[in-house]
């Protein structure tokens, strides 16, 4: 853990501009042209950190293997036995905090996962203090993977998302060892920051 | 002097208004009719189904003799329905008069807006909207649009001051129809007991954030745009939401962070710095919320007076005030204890003394922000989180500080263990109901350790008897606990007025349609109110009487059981891990609960009531 701390900050203090780090991003963010060129450089930098085998260790097994059980006389089974190993997720999730950091207004960095057993889904697995998101239907256990998700699932390539008012979001392949693409992260911002959406 | 000038000069009005005095007009004019609370009219001159049991009609129609009687003790409200019937579409004005030559004893009187409840194609009185009298309008009513509608039904308020002297007032409401004239006498029995002015049962209504705000004030916030959430107006419309529910006698809750730790600005003092230098940058938002709630002047201009609000939710969430990024790290204790050890001394220097301030973690881990649940906790391994937390305020306040911080946790599947694992550093439990029976030695105890209870389930709808609404405030006093919290009272879903989800957790109603920049009631928060004011005095008359028979009592009257079996025998999957319980052995270890209700008589409260009022007049 800390060596993967200490190689993130050799990388990234070439890589851009820091702000004090730790420091609390100031409200107000810049121009859509610029949110795109920084957030897509945020995304390049996670493509390279986020441990790709660890997120797949995120999840119990239990937890998977109930995540689309439909159960009529369990109905919230799935989201009731919804679990994580603790350690291996907020290992990375302490990581897309930092990489949120990397520009100086509000940004998260969200960890979105395929369902193995399930083609198609995909569930977001991790969400950041911002509470932004471009694709999270809220409260969603899982959903159906957007065209834009899947492509980058498939080509390995970053994907700039413009669809809701004032967002932006890159899509950026997460890789395990084997070089298998098994997730993505979502680089996200807002043109216009609303400091009171899902505060709910 | 003037006053009573007033008073007479509104007097002589009414009488020009309704001419000689007529008794109840016949079924081919202009009809007034009168019922209790618990009889809810419909807009054809009948009675909503649900509450229309013949002996409860029978018991509950009070034109049916000379004129309304009614009979309530000092420091209270009685209420009753009012209805104007016409038999023709056309105009009609609608009056009411209470006699007090003192002034103290006041009527409010408000429309009952009919929803329309498309699950069942039915219309149901519940929002209250205040109206000035003479009342003006025709029926239809024009706004509330309901194709050949005859009858427009007014919620009666009569508040009587604890000051107020016992005896017999006099009044009449009177309504004009063309040329149709209708009156009724009302004659308020005024009796000596007085309803005590705290509860003994807390009564809680909570809901999410402040981005709702603007969504039921649009053209509020359209009018002061960017500016809406930093305005006068909207923290006016804040306290207006605690004034309502106060003036219910209740408590309200708004929690002001989102499941991914984002803190609402207006919740929480703003924060600068990092690690040893976190800070706080600025109490402005903050104090300009929840000042006036601290110090109790939000509440200066109400009936009750002047009060600090008795509860309150801190923004403290697993990213705030320190960064979830430094979890596990001397980082977070320095973050965390920097900002609240300035919390409470900027608490103490103002003197905000009066108010619980609750730390409680409301995030679930299914919402995806955090690897543990803070929200009815499930996998014993997330009590560490708790424990740590424990650790981390203990650190944070000084020993002898006056300013009342409690870690609150609301509890179901694992409360049996948490009461246990918990002890000493969880001090207020908020608790899943249907679980909670199981445990009835459990309330007892953990009230003996000094610890807060209180349960948790929704708000009966519409559609349920109307005496559902009295269900969970007996129910918290009769198992002994202190309070009892509704869920979401604030939210109306999205068309309540044509297109109703039937109301299963909204209590008050925005009143910007009606021109009111603020909630008006519910009739079921009404119903509420004046159960909690009965409680209250039964509850003060335990110096008389052991509780345990008067709860005997007051159960046998309102259902005809005894206070055990509002409680569950605890089932054998209680033993099990919870991860193991499904909800179908869950639903079935809750059959007295719901049995008792589906048992419910809308007159179920009016028994408690007379019973209350008899040991009252005794007591004395």
């Amino acid at each position: 853990m800390r060596r993967q701390q200490i190689l993130f900050s050799v990388v990234l203090a070439s890589a851009m501009s820091l702000p004090a780090f730790g420091q609390t991003p100031p409200q107000g963010a810049p121009s859509r042209e610029k949110l795109i060129r920084d957030l897509d450089e945020v995304a390049r930098v996670a493509s390279v950190m986020v441990d790709g085998d660890l997120c797949q260790r995120i999840m119990t097994e239990r937890a998977s293997a109930r995540l689309t059980v439909v159960d009529p006389k369990n109905r919230w089974a799935a989201s009731d036995d919804f679990d994580v190993n603790h350690e291996n997720y907020i290992q990375v999730k302490k990581l897309l905090i930092r990489l949120s950091r990397l520009v100086p207004y509000p940004c998260d960095v969200n960890l979105w996962m395929p369902l193995e057993k399930s083609p198609g889904k995909i569930q977001i697995l991790i969400r950041n203090a911002n509470e932004m998101s471009q694709f999270w239907t809220w409260g969603a256990l899982h959903q159906d993977t957007t065209p834009a998700m899947r492509e980058v699932l498939e080509s390995g390539q970053r994907r700039t998302v413009v669809e809701k008012s004032g967002m932006v979001s890159v899509l950026a392949p997460v890789s395990n060892g084997l070089g298998d693409i098994v997730g993505l992260v979502e680089v996200v911002s807002r043109v216009s920051i609303d400091a009171h959406e899902n505060v709910k | 002097m003037l006053k009573r000038c007033h008073d007479f000069l509104r007097l002589m009005w009414a009488l020009l208004l309704i001419g000689p005095f007529v008794p109840v007009a016949s079924a081919a004019g202009a009809e007034l009719l009168a019922y209790r609370e618990y009889l809810r009219p419909d807009p054809f001159g009948g009675v909503v189904a649900q509450d229309a049991a013949p002996e409860d009609l029978r018991k509950g129609t009070l034109n049916a003799r000379e004129g309304i009687v009614v009979e309530a003790p000092r420091g209270g409200y009685v209420s009753f329905h009012l209805v104007a019937k016409i038999p023709q579409p056309g105009p009609y004005a609608f009056n009411l008069e209470i006699a007090d030559r003192a002034g103290k004893i006041q009527a409010d009187v408000f429309r009952e807006w009919f929803h329309f409840v498309d699950a069942d194609s039915h219309y149901y009185p519940d929002a209250l909207i205040p109206v000035a009298l003479p009342y003006r309008s025709e029926l239809p009513e024009p706004d509330n649009r309901i194709p050949n509608q005859t009858a427009q039904a007014f919620w009666v308020d009569v508040w009587i001051p604890a000051g107020a002297t016992p005896g017999v007032y006099r009044g009449r409401a009177t309504l004009v129809a063309g040329k149709t004239r209708a009156a009724l006498p009302i004659e308020v029995k005024v009796l000596a007991a007085v309803v005590p002015p705290d509860d003994a049962v807390t009564l809680d209504h909570n809901s999410y954030g402040s981005s709702w705000l603007g969504d039921l004030y649009p053209k509020l916030r359209e009018r002061l745009g960017d500016r809406f959430y930093q305005s006068d107006e909207f923290f006016g419309l804040i306290h207006a939401y605690h004034r309502i529910f106060y003036e219910h006698r209740g408590v309200y809750h708004q929690l002001g962070y989102g499941h991914g730790g984002k803190v609402g600005p207006e919740f929480a003092p703003a924060l600068a710095g990092s690690g040893r230098g976190k800070h706080i940058a600025s109490w402005s938002l903050f104090d300009r919320h929840y000042g006036p709630l601290f110090d109790g002047t939000a509440f200066a201009r109400t009936r009750r007076g002047p009060k600090p609000i008795p509860f309150v939710y801190l923004p403290i969430n697993p990213e705030w005030p320190a960064s979830f990024l430094w979890w596990g790290e001397p980082g977070y204790e320095a973050e965390f204890v920097n900002v609240i050890s300035e919390m409470e001394r900027h608490f103490r220097e103002k003197g905000w003394t009066q108010t619980y301030l609750e730390m409680i973690f409301n995030q679930k881990k299914r919402y995806k922000a955090f690897p543990w649940d803070g929200d009815e906790v499930r996998f014993a391994k997330d009590n560490e989180y708790y424990l740590e937390y424990g650790r981390l305020l203990k650190k944070a306040l000084p020993p002898d500080t006056p300013v009342k911080f409690i870690f609150r946790a609301d509890v179901s599947w694992m409360m049996e263990d948490q009461f246990k694992t918990l002890s000493g550093v969880v001090k207020f439990w908020v608790g899943n109901s249907a679980i909670l029976s199981w445990y009835p030695e459990a309330p007892p105890k953990l009230r003996e350790r000094g610890d807060i209870v209180w349960y948790y389930s929704e708000a009966p709808s519409v559609q349920e008897v109307s005496s559902a609404i009295t269900f969970n405030p007996f129910k918290t006093w009769l198992w002994g606990v202190d309070g009892y919290l509704h869920w979401q009272t604030v939210d109306p879903g999205e068309d309540p007025w044509f297109h109703f989800n039937g109301g299963s957790v909204v209590l008050a109603y925005p009143g910007e349609r009606f021109g009111i920049e603020g909630p008006i009631p519910s009739l079921r928060l009404k119903i509420q109110r004046n159960c909690l004011q009965d409680i209250a005095l039964l509850s003060s008359l335990t110096r008389g009487a052991s509780a345990d028979v008067l709860k005997d009592e007051a159960a046998r009257f309102y259902n005809g059981t005894k206070p055990v079996d509002w409680w569950n025998p605890r089932p054998a999957m209680a033993s099990l891990p919870p991860p193991e319980w499904s909800d179908s052995i869950f639903d079935q270890a809750d059959q007295a609960h719901t049995t008792a209700i589906k048992n419910l008589r809308p007159s179920a409260w009016e028994n408690v009531r007379e019973f209350v009022f008899q040991r009252a007049s005794e007591a004395k």
